[in-house]
């Protein structure tokens, strides 16, 4: 009996073996399945349109357009106009076409370090060894069409690595000289790009450009979305939107202290590739918007041809917003002034100055640059406390607390100096050049230049003050402030204003108020 | 269950666990040739950290191969042939304390032969005033590394090493150092734990938040080398990378006088000018 037995399981034991080979096996030839991914629509903006949310038709409709002219997630393409390519412009090439002789000479150096190995290995003759680089299906297809030049051709002998590619064109070099090109001058596709996007952005700034990936409901900022056109940081005047340049340089060097870091990593051809894609997504995002608030031009009883042109209108119109050019950009005559007693005096007190005498910086950044200040909040009209006013993409925005000497933009003077001249789109922060404000003479004036580089030297020495004092005056400022706005809920118990003129009494009253850290800090 | 083996299985389980240290050794034996072993050292005490490695690593490489062989004798000879009763052991009172005592004198071993190795890398560092040999001390430290979710922020201070205010210099990612120079820097963290792991100096030290941890090295060979982040920091860790540039000295100053000028820059280098220079329609 113990013999059967033993035979018994060791058969046992033998197919269970055998399935999980072979299991391992298919599972390993199984191309895992990704799922098809779509462009969703505003939800947002629809809620804003009954019209439209009731309407599916015109969603499809709406949904279709926008595929037409920006294509899918995973092909995406503009749509060139008939005026484009009579004129040779095709937003498709993206940095191909607008980088300049020395931006290229820069990328083509960056290229050669990413790709040293493969590089290498051309040079060395071991074809096979050449890597074949991430997201890069079609740099991947050019190399394996150069690659088989190399093979007979039936009768005829295949190339050799050192013969000229075209003896008739004197543009061509060797194969191996071209071969070494596909990747020095590479570029990445729009559809490249696209896989990069769905890798290393999505999971934040999702799908379409939406800022809803799946982990931005954890961060704090929210991450950015495209689809408004409004982005924070740009080294422009007027709002305008962001230039390459600006987009560029927010992926070089991340947004300090948020969740969007440094992608310095990667070559600059992937960089610009992002820049490429990301303005897509927000003209995208831009023309639905639009054509979202438009809904009658195309609904049902509109002629197709006049919905098509108001919908070509529409993405020209977008297409026109973009700047392309170095007109906007924020620039001082000569060396950049330096700070001096005098400026920083002279910061202080524009700093410090209310609405009509001053910046008007302390009443959101605080009497002491501690973020606090009376104007941060809103009162929330529901619950009737007070609440973190909202930027222009609904998210609560807490003004910068400038003591802790972080600066998101840079933090460059020039990069100091163009915040506060231009503001910061899409939040509470002004541009302040040409503010005017009356002296306490009387004299009315403009905020010049000048005034904006004594804020500036103000703002860096807030950066290096110790916080304990500037706690203690923005607490005893606090403290003054309640007492001199007297209460306005006295049918709450424990309202913030309550007992205003016996501090410690306030103290004991008011827990779980905002008055707690002020009071605290005032011991 | 019958649990005696036949000759055949016996020999089989043998060369079984014989595999494992013949497997182990070749492994080493191939690893340099494929890359697998040491980046290069670039560092003045990376041959004390790698000599350090290699003494513990051949202690237990022996110790491994012998165990190893041991137990394959003892599975070849030693496995019951026949079914039978068991016999009982107390055990031996000498092979215990064998097996006790060297191993307590091999960590006491390690333990006073690493103690100049660390003394050297964390705590003898440069203190007082900088000289030309030892141009920067942990009173003057080169620059500061803050570590985030998920980037290095390298901060540079300005001329009079000032690590606050307008002048001080903030770049992610790369940074720049000098060659054949002590070089200190302060590590901090501005959220979780962290870890500045340069594999090519040799270098680990975790950062902790508030706390400005002291670290130098003396790179020896002009390069660039990776950085990467060496304690699992949350979701990003991954791309928690950065560079370390380590540049001729005369580079190195030339570097810095053209960050700091790039630094107070009017915004006139943010101009592109979009031209008509990329003519070369090769598409």
């Amino acid at each position: 009996m113990p013999m059967t037995s033993s035979i018994r399981t060791r058969a046992r034991a033998l197919a269970l073996a055998l399935s999980f080979a072979s299991l391992t096996v298919a599972g390993c030839k199984l191309d895992p399945k990704v799922p098809e991914q779509r462009h969703s629509l505003n939800q947002a903006e629809l809620a804003k349109n009954p019209d439209l949310a009731g309407d599916p038709q015109a969603q499809a409709t709406l949904s279709g357009a926008l595929g037409m002219l920006f294509g899918t997630p995973a092909e995406p393409a503009y749509l060139r106009v008939a005026d484009w390519i009579d004129d040779g412009y095709d937003p498709n090439l993206g940095g191909y076409d607008e980088l300049t002789a020395d931006e290229w000479d820069a990328l083509v150096a960056d290229n050669e370090v990413h790709f040293v190995r493969q590089l290498a290995a051309i040079d060395a003759g071991a074809f096979d060894d050449v890597a074949r680089p991430l997201y890069a299906v079609d740099l991947w297809r050019r190399w394996e069409q150069h690659l088989a030049l190399l093979e007979p051709d039936g009768d005829e002998p295949g190339m050799q690595p050192d013969d000229l590619l075209d003896p008739d064109d004197e543009k061509y070099g060797t194969w191996r000289d071209e071969a070494k090109r596909l990747f020095t001058g590479f570029y990445p596709t729009m559809r490249e790009t696209a896989d990069m996007y769905r890798q290393q952005c999505q999971h934040c700034h999702g799908v379409s450009g939406g800022g809803d990936g799946s982990t931005a409901q954890f961060l704090e900022p929210r991450p950015r979305d495209y689809r408004p056109g409004i982005f924070k940081f740009t080294a422009l005047k007027d709002k305008s939107h962001p230039r390459r340049q600006d987009l560029a340089r927010t992926l070089r060097e991340g947004i300090y202290t948020t969740s969007m870091p440094s992608f310095a990593r990667f070559s600059e051809a992937r960089i610009q590739g992002l820049v490429d894609y990301v303005r897509l997504l927000s003209r995208r995002g831009e023309t639905e918007i639009l054509l979202a608030n438009d809904f009658e031009a195309y609904s049902e009883d509109v002629d197709s041809s006049l919905a098509l042109e108001k919908i070509r209108d529409t993405y020209l119109f977008v297409n026109d917003r973009w700047p392309t050019d170095d007109e906007k950009v924020i620039v001082v005559e000569g060396e950049v002034p330096e700070p001096t007693p005098e400026s920083i005096a002279r910061g202080k007190q524009l700093f410090l100055g209310g609405e009509g005498t001053g910046a008007n910086c302390a009443s959101c950044h605080g009497v002491a640059g501690l973020g606090n200040g009376i104007s941060a909040t809103e009162i929330d009209p529901e619950t009737e406390k007070p609440v973190l006013v909202k930027d222009e993409w609904g998210n609560p925005i807490a003004p910068r607390n400038l003591t802790h000497g972080i600066f998101r933009f840079g933090r460059r003077p020039i990069d100091i100096y163009r915040r506060i001249y231009s503001g910061i789109n899409g939040t509470p922060m002004p541009a302040h050049i040409g503010m005017q404000i009356t002296l306490d003479d009387g004299t009315k004036r403009e905020i010049d230049e000048n005034d904006i580089w004594d804020l500036v030297h103000y703002v860096q020495y807030l950066g290096t003050v110790d916080i304990e004092p500037a706690v203690k005056l923005t607490a005893n400022a606090m403290a003054a402030a309640r007492a001199g706005h007297d209460d306005h809920d006295h049918e709450h118990g424990h309202g913030p204003g309550q007992h205003t003129h016996d501090d410690d009494e306030t103290d004991d009253h008011s827990h779980d108020t905002q008055s707690d850290g002020a009071a605290v800090g005032g011991h | 269950m019958n649990w005696i083996l036949s000759t055949f299985e016996r020999l089989w389980v043998t060369a079984l666990f014989l595999a494992v240290p013949i497997l182990g050794v070749w492994t080493w034996v191939i690893a340099d040739r494929y890359g697998w072993w040491f980046p290069e050292n670039v560092s003045s005490y990376g041959d004390q950290i790698d000599h350090l490695f290699y003494v513990i690593m051949w202690m237990v490489a022996v110790t491994f191969v012998i165990t190893e062989v041991v137990l394959a004798i003892v599975i070849l000879y030693f496995t019951e042939r026949k079914q039978g009763r068991s016999t009982y052991t107390h055990g031996s009172h000498k092979l215990e304390l064998i097996w006790t005592a060297v191993p307590a004198l091999l960590l006491v071993f390690i333990a006073f032969s690493q103690m100049e190795a660390w003394n050297d890398v964390k705590i003898d560092l440069p203190r007082g005033v900088a000289t030309a040999e030892v141009p920067y001390t942990v009173d003057e430290p080169i620059f500061d590394v803050w570590a985030s979710q998920f980037d290095w922020r390298v901060r540079y201070p300005d001329e009079n090493g000032n690590f606050e205010g307008a002048g001080v210099i903030e770049s992610p990612y790369d940074i720049y150092v000098p060659v054949d120079t002590r070089v200190v820097f302060r590590l901090r963290s501005r959220d979780v734990l962290h870890s500045f792991f340069v594999p090519n100096f040799r270098l680990k030290q975790d950062a902790v938040p508030g706390m400005a941890i002291p670290v130098w090295f003396e790179a020896q060979k002009t390069g660039s080398y990776d950085l990467i982040c060496a304690e699992l920091c949350g979701w990003g860790h991954y791309k928690m990378a950065g560079r370390v540039h380590v540049l001729p000295k005369d580079e190195y100053a030339a570097w810095l006088a053209t960050a700091r000028r790039e630094h107070r820059s009017n915004g006139a280098d943010d101009l592109v000018a979009l031209g008509d220079g990329d003519d070369d329609d090769d598409e």
